[in-house]
């Protein structure tokens, strides 16, 4: 496949840019851009051409996905080309050259030969970066042969690298002996959740094993705890026994020495108490009567001893009374001296306001200024009536002009107005007219409406052919009815139906025929079958030849014309026997085929008959068809006669039948129209009168201009705002008139009012001048005078009644002292003479003294006396409680067998031993009680009796040897039976053996994938380096000797060429043979540069070597020669130029002076350089 | 009206095969899913009030030696004793072959049917009559119904049998039977196990597997559970199927015909899964995706299986909230360009690509490749080589498949991704 045009039509920078590449051969096809001239795009756009856009290319900053196209013209070495456009897409995306339809992504795929985009650029595509990365591998891999021929056959510029990269990735998931691999990680894991596994497994013997341990612990814990209940018992007894020895020797000795005090008199407890209480009280009473008897003595002598004086003590009340009288005295004689100044200061002030009237009058005579309450009054009232009087006038004086101006501004305002006019007839016009004004612009539309369907009604009749037509006329018209189309339908389907199976039988008809004659053209081409005729007509000659012998040889005359005609029967036999002798063997030939073909020559006949029957069935068929020919002919003829009255010539009756469907359609649509027309008009007249009408009485208010042509809803608008306008003049005449009139009726009543205001003032003045006389003013004073004198005067009394009350108080408090001392002295003569030269209130003050000492003495005499009753009491009450005591002493005595108290003592000290003893032989046998469990006293004093004290302490010690031994067997059956409880409670029924089998199944279900993923390495591994091998051994020899060849040739003859030789390891690799001494150079002591060059000599072998078995694909090269010396290039050029009579090669640059050397040194038949140009 | 349990094979402790642990799998919620679905049964039992609960046969893992199992299934039959309910069990192939049933002491209100010959247990106040032997060695070849007595007079008889019944696929063949056989004994109830999948032989006389309690690897799919059986008046037994597993096994087949991308593909299978949890109701679920079937992006996802598999583990993840569990991905897919090319160039690639292709159908060739995989085949455990995982290095078809996925996952790798 070569590519003979690009077509760059909307592709990354491109537009419609097309390059030629169907020169040369195959062609070297050097593409010159500038860097940014999108040399890069353009080698994208072959991939993208071949295989499709990719989803998110970014060659759409002009073009967008949507209309991203590429193009072009391949061809395949066959010769076939194929023209195609590819858009961006998912599917559906190559179409045909012109862009309009699909084509099949197969069509395309012919071409390409099963090399898939990958493979295409892998393989196909080469670039400076694969040369340099190339390079590089050759040497890391130190030139191993089978590597570098894969590499050459396939284009992998890194194939060790990628080799590298899955055993590494192998090699990470498992290796045979490794640990930290995830494999063996997880395989070590495994190991360790297996032995966790068996560890947590419990054994069933286990359980049964401590199941069985517990429950022989428990049965055994049962009888020790029988036997240690026995052995406590025992030791119990025996312990009580002991423990009563002690109490039954000393019950013994209690009981011996009870016997010793059996005569004793038991004395209640309380006695020995109740008898020195009694001795006790007796001394007390004793000595009470005596202290009493003292008392009484020394409390006479101090009564006797009293001072009461009993005069002051009569007039106590009266003394009190003066004492309390003496404080009030004090203060009131305080006071006076206060009032007296008060009131001298009140009538200094009076003086003086009196002084300021009336300097004529003194304070005795100013009561002749008083005036009456009325008067006052009245001054008051009249005063704030000329307040108000006063008021009004002003206020209304003030009104006056302001009214007076109004109404002379309402009246220039009046005078200004322009007059309203009638109205007269418009309201009713108009009202008339409200109704047609919402018709006037459907009615328009309406008229526009019918006037356009005339319009495309008259063109439509016209296209029909009735262009001077009315309606009525249309209407007439005599065409057929639909019944006579239908016939009409029939009868045209009838005969064109018979014509075409007429037709099909003539063409049946001349096929069989022609079979027929081919036929018989296939047995005249076998060899003409003879006839019976060509027999006869050989018979004939030979007879005729005969004949001529036979009159020869009968010597019958014969004429040499004879001779020479039967002679010519037989061409180039020159005498009659010949003659006759082919003509015999002629006749036979031909008489023996008839024979012998008899059969052909039958068939032949068939045909022949066959042939002429068809050949008038074809006749016949004809003569038919013409006659339905003629048949249609006449039908055709009817038809159109049909239609004559008309004027139309008819189309066929299917067509005509629609025809007269749309014409009588259009017909009654006219007819609607028409009447519609009618109603439109009649409206628009009277719609006109309307206008005519509303005009005429606007007219009167000649408010407007033109109003001639405006519409009736115009008009209407016009109308309504005239008759607003001139209402709401007419309202505002009235309003102002009104105004008028109300200011002028206020100012009449102003002027009235003041006039009255002015009559009261005048007989105020008279009422006034007779209210101020009295009190000195003049009728011209006016009332703020008469309010002054009038508060001077009311101040000037008020001060005068203010000192006329003070000198009353001083008076009563003059009068008050006096009437005191009176008193005092009276008293003082009766009851203290001595005090009768003190003054009256010192006196009172001693008085009161004395009888204060008289009253405390009496007090004391009343105490003092009653105390010397109670000591009376006091020893009348000792003198019984003696008495008393005695008798009971006495019969206490008598209790306790004494002869005296003396006795007691002794009696009580006997009666307490006895009830001890009594008390410690009770206590004794109640503890006995306590041991004897249950049995009686005098019983378990029995018992112990029967035991040899002096074994049991031996008994209990072995006992409670006994009872330790079973207690500690106890103890350690409790703790087997717990030990025995916790283990088999650890065994209960615990998941964490089940967890780890699932933690195993989940390690085991992991290592699956890990292990999957590791054998599909470890298997791609394995497959690549057989197919490397596998290729090499292939193409190992072909590959290295056209290598060599192409390196010899681009490092131009520096290198002899290449070979393969065994390394140190017996590896075979590639090295380089040096031109002149043949010297062996290993990979890694090449230049970069030259490995680069060994890296695209093997490269461009293992492209030939594809060329030689492979549909060619173009091979695209980018800017590869960049880091070569220019002889390098040169060679390198050449050996792309010598590539190209194989495959095109497509070579893209952005370096010219590549290019101006390509052009010097490559054959120009061979190499066509472009420009890229975008269409920026 | 009675009504009685009917389940099998509970195979308790018996761990979930073959779920690969990743980031994300909801590995608490398929904890202890036997013994959870155990306690389901128990639950029922009581809830239900049932007169009594059959077991026919395999209560554990032959193999499985902790005896905690059984202390387990002591614990859990004590329910159903406090609550008055009875248990009949006959011991299966499992359950004689386990060291755990020889010493495990049972619950009173457990009767577990002796080995030595069939014997009938009655419930006189119900008129139940059940028969019933338990299996005296592992492999049990004869047909054991063959010996149970004949059908008690005016009892509900039924026969608590192990079987694999007429044979049944990946199920050992013990103690077989016909259904003629079962039926000449007159039973009104014949309560069968062995057989993992539920499955109702014969109406009349019920014969029925009640299938196990809980799947434990891919191929138990679907609901398992155990049977509640209602006998009216007339001694006619209906059967209701109770599903009581804690985790669902399902198998999800993605067609990837006409699908352009892996995304499309992964898309899918999103919508199927939804599908399905919307069906379980949200259980816990374990999920093998097969992809299949002719897609363009069959070279993109073989070459990055792993990649892919993360994806739809990703897509679970999302759809699934943490329930749901990729037991295994496969991609049986097919590439479409394989027919569009037939002719194909010569050259290195092709080298290859042909190479694949004669290995591929070489069986030598997938032998020679096997033994690549010896040294890791020697490490690798038991169970990943045999039984339920096929993961066979014997088996030259797995390495097919390998094969199959390879080869687009190294051409891919060698061949350029393209111009940029």
């Amino acid at each position: 496949m070569r590519i003979d045009e690009l077509r760059l039509m909307a592709f990354g920078p491109f537009t419609d840019l097309s390059l030629d590449l169907s020169g040369g051969r195959q062609g070297f096809h050097l593409i010159y851009g500038a860097n940014e001239a999108g040399k890069s795009s353009a080698l994208r756009a072959i991939r993208d051409l071949l295989y499709g856009v990719p989803e998110r290319s970014t060659d759409n900053f002009i073009h967008p996905y949507s209309k991203m196209r590429l193009g072009a013209a391949i061809r395949s070495s066959k010769g076939q080309v194929f023209e195609f456009v590819r858009r961006k897409g998912r599917v559906n995306t190559l179409r045909t050259a012109d862009d309009n339809s699909l084509l099949e992504e197969t069509d395309l795929q012919q071409y390409l030969s099963g090399v898939n985009a990958d493979l295409f650029v892998t393989m196909f595509g080469i670039g400076l970066e694969d040369l340099v990365q190339g390079g590089q591998d050759i040497i890391r891999g130190g030139g191993e042969v089978g590597r570098l021929v894969f590499s050459a056959g396939s284009g992998i510029v890194n194939l060790r690298e990628i080799q590298n990269d899955i055993q590494e990735k192998a090699d990470q998931l498992f290796r045979p002996s490794g640990q930290k691999q995830k494999i063996n990680t997880t395989l070590g894991m495994l190991k360790n959740h297996r032995k966790e596994l068996r560890e947590a497994q419990l054994p069933g013997q286990e359980w049964v094993k401590h199941d069985e341990a517990l429950r022989a612990a428990l049965t055994r814990k049962k009888i020790v705890e029988t036997e240690l209940i026995l052995q406590q018992k025992k030791m119990s007894r025996l312990q009580r026994i002991r423990e009563a020895l002690p109490l039954i020797a000393k019950r013994r000795e209690l009981t011996e020495e009870l016997k010793n005090f059996a005569s004793a008199v038991l004395l209640p407890q309380d006695f020995p108490e109740k008898r020195r209480e009694l001795l006790t009280a007796l001394g007390i009473a004793e000595k009470g009567k005596t202290q009493a008897l003292n008392t009484i003595e020394s409390t006479e002598h101090v009564i006797s001893e009293l001072d009461i004086i009993p005069g002051l003590l009569d007039n106590a009340e009266l003394i009190e009374e003066l004492h309390r009288e003496l404080g009030i005295q004090r203060k009131a004689s305080k006071d006076r001296i206060k009032l007296e100044t008060l009131r001298s200061s009140l009538q200094g002030e009076a003086k003086e306001i009196l002084r300021n009237l009336r300097d004529d009058l003194t304070l005795e005579e100013a009561e002749k200024l008083r005036i009456k309450k009325p008067e006052t009054i009245r001054i008051q009232e009249l005063s704030a009536k000329y307040e108000r009087l006063i008021t009004r006038i002003e206020d209304t004086r003030e009104k006056l002009p302001d009214l007076i101006q109004e109404i002379d501004h309402v009246d220039r305002i009046l005078s200004a107005l322009e007059q309203p006019k009638p109205l007269d007839n418009l309201p009713i016009a108009l009202k008339e007219a409200l109704e047609y004004g919402p018709l006037e612009n459907q009615n328009t539309s309406d008229l526009y409406d019918i006037q356009s369907f005339i319009k495309t009604f008259k063109i439509e009749i016209a296209k029909l052919g009735f262009a001077d037509h009315s309606i009525e006329e249309l209407e007439r018209l005599p065409a057929p009815s639909m019944e006579t189309i239908q016939l009409f339908e029939n009868r045209f389907d009838s005969v064109d139906r018979q014509t075409n199976d007429i037709k099909t039988e003539i063409k049946k008809a001349r096929i069989a025929l022609s079979e027929v004659e081919r036929q018989i053209e296939a047995h005249r081409l076998e060899q003409e079958v003879p006839t019976e005729t060509d027999l006869q007509i050989a018979r004939d000659i030979r007879n005729h030849g005969w004949q001529l012998i036979s009159r020869k040889l009968k010597d019958e005359p014969t004429t040499e014309k004879e001779l020479q005609d039967y002679l010519k029967t037989t061409p180039g036999s020159t005498n009659i026997a010949e003659t006759f002798e082919t003509n015999l063997q002629q006749t036979d030939a031909i008489a023996d085929r008839l024979r012998r073909e008899a059969d052909r020559v039958a068939a032949k006949a068939r045909l022949l008959v066959d042939q002429t029957g068809g050949r008038e069935q074809l006749q016949q068929l004809e003569n038919d068809l013409e006659a339905t020919e003629k048949e249609r002919h006449i039908v055709t003829h009817e038809w159109s006669k049909e239609w004559q009255s008309t004027g139309i010539m008819p189309r066929t009756p299917r067509e005509m039948e629609r025809w007269i469907q749309d014409f009588h359609s259009l017909i009654q649509k006219a007819k609607d129209v028409d009447v519609r027309r009618t109603k439109a008009e009649d409206l628009k007249q009277d719609i006109e009168a309307h206008r005519t009408k509303m005009i005429r009485c606007i007219n009167v208010f000649g408010r407007a201009e033109d109003i001639e042509k405006s519409s009736l809803i115009n008009l209407i608008k016009h109308a309504q705002t005239i008759i607003e306008d001139e209402t709401k003049l007419l309202q505002k005449h009235e309003q102002l008139k009104r105004d008028k009139a109300l200011k002028e009726k206020e100012l009449a009543a102003a002027q009235s009012r003041l006039k009255t205001y002015e009559q009261e003032l005048k007989q105020w003045q008279t009422w006034w001048e007779h209210a101020v006389a009295p009190i000195g003013l003049e009728a011209k004073a006016l009332p703020g005078q008469a309010t002054a004198v009038m508060e001077e005067l009311k101040s000037l009394f008020d001060k005068l009644k203010d000192a006329k009350i003070l000198q009353k108080r001083i008076d009563g408090i003059d009068r008050d002292t006096e009437d005191f001392r009176r008193k005092v002295n009276g008293l003082v003569e009766v009851v203290a003479i001595d005090l009768t030269t003190r003054p009256a209130d010192e006196a009172a003050l001693e008085l009161q003294h004395r009888l204060k000492r008289s009253r405390d003495s009496l007090s004391k005499q009343e105490t003092l006396n009653k105390q010397l009753e109670k000591e009376q009491e006091r020893i009348k009450q000792a003198t019984e409680d003696i008495l008393q005591i005695d008798a009971k002493l006495k019969s206490m005595c008598k209790e306790a067998f004494c002869e005296s108290i003396g006795q007691l003592s002794e009696a009580e000290k006997r009666s307490d031993t006895r009830r001890r003893i009594e008390a410690d032989l009770k206590t004794a046998d109640q503890s006995l009680l306590q041991l004897s469990a249950g049995a009686t006293v005098d019983e378990f004093v029995k018992e112990a009796a029967a035991i040899d004290p002096d074994s049991i302490t031996g008994e209990i010690e072995r006992l409670d040897g006994e009872i330790q031994n079973l207690n500690r067997e106890k103890s350690e059956l409790d703790q087997t039976i717990g030990s025995e409880q916790t283990e088999l409670s650890k065994m209960d029924g615990s998941a964490r053996a089940a967890d780890l089998a699932e933690e195993i199944q989940i390690l085991v279900g992991g290592l699956g994938n890990d292990v999957e993923n590791y054998a599909r390495l470890k298997i791609a591994t394995k497959v690549l380096s057989l197919a490397i091998e596998r290729y090499r051994e292939k193409s190992e020899g072909p590959i290295l000797k056209n290598a060599s060849a192409l390196f010899k040739q681009i490092t131009g003859g520096s290198f002899e060429g290449i070979r393969a030789e065994y390394d140190d390891k017996g590896q075979p690799v590639i090295v380089g043979v040096r031109q002149k001494d043949k010297e062996i150079v290993s990979v890694g002591g090449m230049s970069d540069g030259t490995t680069d060059q060994l890296y695209l000599a093997l490269r461009l072998a293992g492209l030939e070597m594809y060329l030689e078995t492979n549909e060619p694909i173009p091979f695209i090269v980018d800017d590869i020669l960049i880091k070569f010396d220019n002889d390098r290039a040169i060679a390198t050029l050449n050996a792309l130029a010598d590539i190209s009579l194989k495959t095109q090669v497509i070579f893209f640059t952005h370096h010219r002076h590549l290019v101006a050397l390509a052009d010097k040194h490559i054959n120009s038949s061979t190499l066509f350089h472009h420009a890229l140009k975008n269409s920026n | 009206m009675l009504t009685f349990l009917h389940a099998a094979d509970i195979h308790l402790d018996s761990p979930l095969h073959n779920l690969d642990l990743y980031e994300g799998a909801p590995v608490e919620e398929f904890r202890q899913a036997t013994r959870r679905a155990f306690e389901n049964l128990i639950h029922l039992a009581i809830s239900e009030k049932v007169a009594f609960v059959l077991i026919a046969g395999d209560l554990y893992d032959g193999d499985w030696k902790d005896y905690n199992t059984g202390l387990y299934l002591v614990s859990q039959l004590t329910k159903l004793r406090n609550a008055g309910i009875p248990v009949f069990i006959v011991a299966g192939n499992h359950d004689a072959a386990s060291r755990i049933t020889k010493t495990l002491r049972l619950p009173d209100n457990v009767t577990l049917f002796p080995s030595d010959r069939p014997y009938t247990f009655r419930i006189e106040k119900l008129n139940i009559a059940v028969h019933g032997q338990s299996f005296p060695n592992p492999s049990v070849k004869k047909d054991l119904s063959n010996s149970y007595p004949e059908a008690l007079k005016n009892a509900f008889n039924i026969g608590l049998l192990h079987t694999c019944a007429t044979g049944r696929e990946g199920h050992e063949s013990y103690a077989p039977c016909s259904l003629d056989g079962l039926r000449s004994k007159g039973y009104d109830y014949w309560a069968l196990g062995h057989v993992h999948q539920h499955e109702v032989i014969s109406k009349d006389p019920f014969v029925l597997f009640s299938g196990n309690t809980q799947g434990r690897h891919i191929r138990e799919t679907g609901p398992k559970g155990c049977v509640l059986v209602s006998v009216d008046h007339d001694d006619h037994p209906e059967i209701e199927f109770k599903p009581i597993d804690v985790v669902r096994w399902e198998i999800i087949k993605v067609d990837a015909h006409g699908l352009e991308s892996g995304y499309d593909i992964v898309d899918s299978f999103s919508h199927k899964l939804e599908q399905l949890l919307d069906e379980n109701q949200g259980m816990p679920t374990a999920v093998r995706i097969i992809i299949e079937g002719e897609t363009p992006a069959h070279d993109d996802m073989l070459s990055d299986v792993e990649r892919w598999t993360n994806e739809f583990r990703a897509a679970t993840l999302e759809i699934g909230s943490g329930k749901v569990w990729v037991e295994k991905t496969k991609f049986n897919l097919t590439d479409p360009a394989s027919d569009i090319f037939p002719e194909r160039a010569s050259g290195a690639i092709s080298e290859l690509l042909n190479l694949f292709d004669e290995l591929s159908n070489d069986a030598d060739a997938r032998r020679m490749l096997a033994s690549e995989l010896a040294e890791i085949e020697k490490k690798l455990p038991m169970e990943l080589k045999s039984g339920s995982n096929d993961m066979q290095f014997d088996d030259m078809d797995w390495i097919g498949d390998l094969l199959k996925q390879a080869k687009p996952m190294l051409i891919k790798r060698l061949l350029k991704k393209g111009i940029s």
